[in-house]
């Protein structure tokens, strides 16, 4: 494998990458970056281009516009460089039925540049990483479940050991173990290699990636940290609140605490209780102490909690802001 | 041409493991001992003036359009259906490289096929010598006869490559090979049978038709007669096709 005298800021490099399909506009403008060893989820609704975007960064399409790199090698001018720091697993990972998993990683593994002398023992440590070897190894690819091919699959992504991973909805069709089992391996590559995934799962996106790029309609919406995208997108925090005071007091009470405070009635309960939803925003100086200010303003209340916001909230209403904007336009 | 060697003996070994193959192998052994034997009662009712095996390779074409586009339907349009082919092309593997082992290994077949019908002339000849002061097979007839089926391989295989690239469907690739390989033999046939002398100003077709006589390749080779025309025709054939196939998966990706 050719290795470069150093190593490159950015792992993977998409710069406003546009495709076409005569009329229609599958991406357009898209730019992202992921730094070596990170780990990023690459999210977007169905048809919002992840596997058009994965695609072309992997060199099996073309784009109409646009840069894209791996590892500094140009994927258009310089596809075999390119190619040999990458390793890419597509959608519903295709298979050849008619060979077994160890012939299969074998020819990957000489195809895909392994020194002759160390194919063996490659296949045979990817085989035991992704739990193959005692299950697997000699079964015709064909007769395998979908989760062992999806684990065929992902084994051969990390045969060469590759700088960068890209991985098309690794866990779809998969039971819970499985899924567990392939985020523990996935979480295990962080430092080694870059590794960009796209997945519905949410949850799993955010328990494994360093970064979520999110993007809708072909366009970018959303960058960075969960953390950070948490503050950008939903500006502010949401209490659940369960008291008997009235509504107008309550309001009163509230703004009084915080000028941009807002309340509404969620559920009225049994025995005069009632469950408000109070927002402030996020960087408001009580955020912290909601509950200390309502009880010395004489709220009664049997129960506060902050809303959790996960990726899923990140995800909706930054889908949701651009096709809003787009609504509009 | 990176992992051309290994791309070729893997497509070497799927051919010579694939049920399609050896059915295919069973198929064509069937119908060339068909014609084979056919050709030997005729020359034992009377004598001819043509060897069996001269009778045998005469009718070439028909394994040409039955059997050939059989061996060739699968080596793209399987792979693409199943999507392997996109993840063979995230390899270093170069497109020509994997081009070029597929129809090799296709090459190979085809002519690990004819080889196959040289025990039958081996055995009539063991057995029988000769019929009605006949000899049964000429060697160098057999040799100059097998020569020209592995050259113009070169063209015909090159020709179901490339329609394998260009459909998913290996039953359109069958059709579309089985199509262009009858054009291509009957081509030659046809513009010889027109009055070209006759019609000046079709003249610019006399030389192309003297090219393109298939059965006439047939006859120099099996007369031991070497023409660098089909020759340069074959292999000219083979390489466009074979670009164009590069090209058809190139786009295709």
């Amino acid at each position: 494998m050719t290795e470069p005298t150093t190593q490159p800021v950015a792992a993977v490099v998409a710069e406003l990458l546009t495709k076409r399909y005569g009329s229609l506009t599958a991406i357009e403008d898209l730019s992202f970056t992921v730094a070596p060893g990170e780990i990023v989820g690459f999210l977007g609704p169905n048809g919002a281009g992840k596997s058009t975007t994965m695609k072309i960064l992997a060199g099996t399409m073309a784009g109409t516009s646009g840069r894209a790199t791996i590892w500094g090698e140009s994927v258009s001018l310089n596809p075999a460089a390119a190619k040999s720091h990458l390793a890419y697993m597509p959608e519903n990972n295709p298979l050849p039925d008619d060979l077994r998993v160890e012939e299969y990683l074998t020819l990957r593994a000489k195809l895909k540049n392994v020194e002759s002398k160390n194919v063996q023992a490659r296949v045979e440590k990817v085989m035991i990483d992704c739990d193959l070897i005692r299950r697997a190894k000699g079964r015709l690819i064909g007769q395998l479940s979908k989760g062992f091919r999806q684990r065929v699959g992902i084994a051969d992504a990390l045969l060469a050991q590759p700088k960068v991973i890209i991985l098309d909805e690794p866990t779809i069709g998969l039971d819970p173990h499985q899924i567990l089992g392939i985020r523990d391996l996935i979480r295990s590559l962080r430092g080694q290699m870059a590794v960009l995934i796209s997945s519905h799962i949410l949850h799993e996106v955010e328990q494994v990636c360093d970064k979520v790029v999110i993007i809708n309609r072909g366009r970018l919406v959303a960058q960075g940290k969960t953390e950070d995208l948490r503050r950008e997108l939903l500006p502010n925090a949401v209490f659940k609140l369960t008291s008997n005071t009235p509504l107008a007091q309550l309001l009163e009470i509230c703004l009084q605490i915080e000028s941009a405070s807002k309340i509404e009635i969620q559920e009225n309960l049994a025995g005069g209780w009632v469950r408000y939803q109070i927002t402030i925003p996020t960087q408001s100086a009580i955020r912290e102490n909601l509950a200390a200010h309502l009880i010395k303003a004489g709220v009664a209340f049997r129960e506060i909690a902050e809303e959790h916001y996960g990726l899923e909230d990140i995800f909706l209403a930054a889908t949701r802001r651009t096709t809003n904007d787009g609504l509009k336009n | 041409m990176r992992h051309f060697k290994t791309l070729l003996f893997h497509e070497l070994k799927l051919a010579f493991h694939s049920w399609n193959t050896w059915a295919t192998a069973g198929l064509f052994l069937t119908l060339m001992g068909t014609i084979y034997w056919f050709a030997l009662l005729e020359c034992s009712r009377s004598p001819q003036p043509w060897t069996p095996v001269e009778g045998t390779f005469k009718l070439f074409w028909l394994p040409l359009l039955c059997i050939l586009p059989l061996l060739t339907m699968r080596s793209f349009s399987e792979e693409r259906r199943a999507g392997t082919l996109s993840s063979l092309l995230t390899t270093p593997a170069s497109i020509a490289a994997i081009v070029w082992a597929k129809f090799l290994a296709a090459w190979i077949t085809w002519v690990t096929l004819w080889l196959g019908f040289i025990p039958f002339t081996l055995l009539v000849n063991l057995r029988l010598g000769s019929v009605n002061e006949q000899r049964l097979s000429d060697p160098s007839v057999l040799i100059g006869a097998l020569s020209f089926i592995f050259m113009s391989g070169l063209l015909h295989v090159a020709i179901g490559i490339l329609c394998s690239c260009l459909t998913r469907s290996s039953a359109l690739a069958a059709l579309l090979t089985f199509i262009m390989l009858l054009g291509l033999t009957a081509a030659g046939g046809a513009l010889e049978s027109l009055p070209i002398e006759s019609w000046t100003w079709l003249g610019w077709l006399r030389e192309p038709a003297a090219h393109l006589r298939t059965f006439g390749h047939l006859q120099d080779f099996a007369a031991g007669v070497i023409d660098s025309r089909p020759l340069v025709l074959y292999i000219t054939g083979n390489l466009l096709c074979l670009g164009l196939a590069v090209l058809a998966v190139e786009g295709q990706e």
